[in-house]
């Protein structure tokens, strides 16, 4: 096996052009467990690290532009730096991750969110935004957080940068619509609607593993009308589930709980989970109209009053 | 699939399914005579060999995402009731890569009128080695989709088949 470290895209586009067995090593939380496993086994792996602009964020065109190695740790924010401590924000240190969080209210905070909890802060330390959509996971959390927050995908390969909606990204189990020898650069947020808030909610046996059912949301409200929902659904099936028709119940509704659990049964009814040690595919089904009207139903307090 | 998973290995798959194929039965049990025919219904299988009576040997391929394993499979016919039914018993191994599968399956017709024929399967598989260290949910799924894609294959090689 080959180990390069290139220190641009360019660099490593051409690292990976012409052989399909090369991947990209990000912050190989999982790629090291499969190679350990001796389930994937690379001829050529492209170490990221040292590819600076793979680390930025930046704000273009009213769009967050998140590199592809910034860390799931990175994106919750510091967390030593809340509450009391909060004060030393921006007094070095960790002042960048803090104002990386800071850039992720209202309607992104559902990215920021789903960051938040995953696993716990060895592998937020270490594993990144462009790992986690590109392994491609449907358990995991932020491909759902991303499908609901509207992002774009940035992705390199031989023929130059081409940009799409994450939407699509996701094809089947572990499989992202990446073609060989390209690379996904980074991650690209909206800012959403108006006064929306954003908010990930996670269901599963122990604090920091895998979502039986996860909910991410994307809502706004005005004068008790809901104006606008994005609901996307994670461990539901081989990509994160959403349903215009989910969305499009809840837009105009004031969000009550009847209409919840029917947008509920909706994503439900197009649910194909999978059934394993952490929950059958029925169990799944069945929790997920409930779990859907308790994220939504607490996005709906936040308007009132 | 949430890797690495909590516990290892899948265990034992099953995977059932039936499915209309729009011949009589006798075509149908011929088409499933032909080791040939079969092979080229099953997703990723390069090629069949017949090495004797009932007996096979292939090499199938198979992917999830950037899990990829090449298997040489062999097959026999362990029982079989013309027209019927037909039971199968499979072992397969990966050159050098250490996983092992064994299953066993069975194939029944049933004439569904005059010019259709319900085709059920039911396959029990087993995988041990690096393959088995991969999450059960995931490996059902894939089990089911690729049993799909077998059905759907041999439904329309016998309808372009002339009878
Ligand atoms: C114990 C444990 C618990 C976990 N729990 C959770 C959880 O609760 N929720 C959750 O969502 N996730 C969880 N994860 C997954 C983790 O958060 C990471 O998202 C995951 O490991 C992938 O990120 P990475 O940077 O480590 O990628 P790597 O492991 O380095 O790579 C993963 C895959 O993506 C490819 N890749 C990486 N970057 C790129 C790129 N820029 N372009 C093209 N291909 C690329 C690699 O080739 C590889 O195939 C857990 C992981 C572990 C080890």
């Amino acid at each position: 096996m080959i180990y390069l470290e290139p220190e641009s895209v360019p660099e490593a586009v051409a690292a990976l052009a012409g052989d399909e067995d090369a991947r990209c090593l990000a912050g190989g939380q999982t790629l090291m467990a499969m190679m350990n496993a001796d389930l994937v086994m690379p001829s050529t792996l492209v170490g990221l690290r040292r590819i600076a602009g793979l680390h930025e964020v930046t704000e273009t065109e009213g769009m967050l532009r998140i590199g592809a190695m910034v860390t799931h740790a990175r994106l919750a924010g510091e967390e030593r730096l809340e509450g009391a401590r909060a004060v030393v924000t921006g007094s070095g240190g960790g002042g960048d991750d803090v104002s990386i969080s800071g850039r992720l209210e209202g309607a992104r905070a559902v990215v920021r969110d789903a960051a938040r909890q995953i696993a716990h802060p060895a592998v937020r330390n270490r594993g990144t935004i462009g790992g986690a959509l590109c392994h491609a996971d449907p358990q995991a959390d932020l491909p759902g957080a991303l499908v609901a927050a509207g992002a774009h995908v940035e992705i390199a390969g031989a023929d130059g940068v081409r940009t799409a909606p994450v939407d699509g990204f996701f094809v089947d189990y572990l499989e992202s619509s990446l073609e060989p020898g390209e690379m996904l650069t980074a991650v690209l947020i909206p800012e959403g609607p108006q006064g929306a808030v954003g908010a990930h909610l996670k269901f599963s046996r122990t604090d920091g593993d895998y979502a039986i059912v996860s909910v991410s949301s994307v809502v706004a409200m005005q004068d008790g009308v809901c104006s606008y929902a994005r609901v996307v659904v994670g461990s539901a099936g081989p990509a994160p589930l959403h349903l215009d028709a989910a969305d499009a119940l809840l837009t105009g509704s004031g969000l009550d709980d009847a209409v919840l659990l029917q947008a509920g049964d909706l994503l439900a009814a197009a649910a194909d989970p999978v059934d394993d040690v952490r929950g059958s595919s029925d169990y799944r089904r069945l929790l997920l109209p409930a779990l859907l009207a308790r994220a939504v139903g607490a996005a709906r307090e936040r308007f009132d009053g | 699939m949430g890797f690495p998973p909590t516990v290892s290995g899948p265990g034992a798959l099953k995977i059932e399914n039936s499915f209309l194929v729009p011949a009589p039965r006798d075509r149908v049990w011929r088409f499933i005579q032909s080791a040939e025919e079969v092979g080229a219904c099953v997703p990723g299988c390069e090629h069949v060999d017949v090495v004797g009576e009932g007996k096979f040997k292939a090499r199938v391929r198979v992917k999830v995402g950037p899990i990829k394993a090449l298997f040489n499979i062999d097959i026999e016919r362990t029982e079989e009731e013309p027209m019927e039914s037909a039971s199968y018993s499979t072992r397969g191994e990966e050159g050098g890569r250490a996983s092992r599968l064994s299953a066993r399956s069975r194939l029944t017709l049933r004439a569904a009128g005059e010019k259709e024929t319900e085709v059920a399967y039911a396959s029990e598989i087993s995988i041990a080695g690096r393959l088995g260290r991969f999450g059960a949910g995931v490996m059902k799924k894939k089990a089911d989709d690729l049993g799909g894609q077998f059905a759907e294959a041999l439904r329309q090689r016998i309808a372009d088949t002339p009878a």
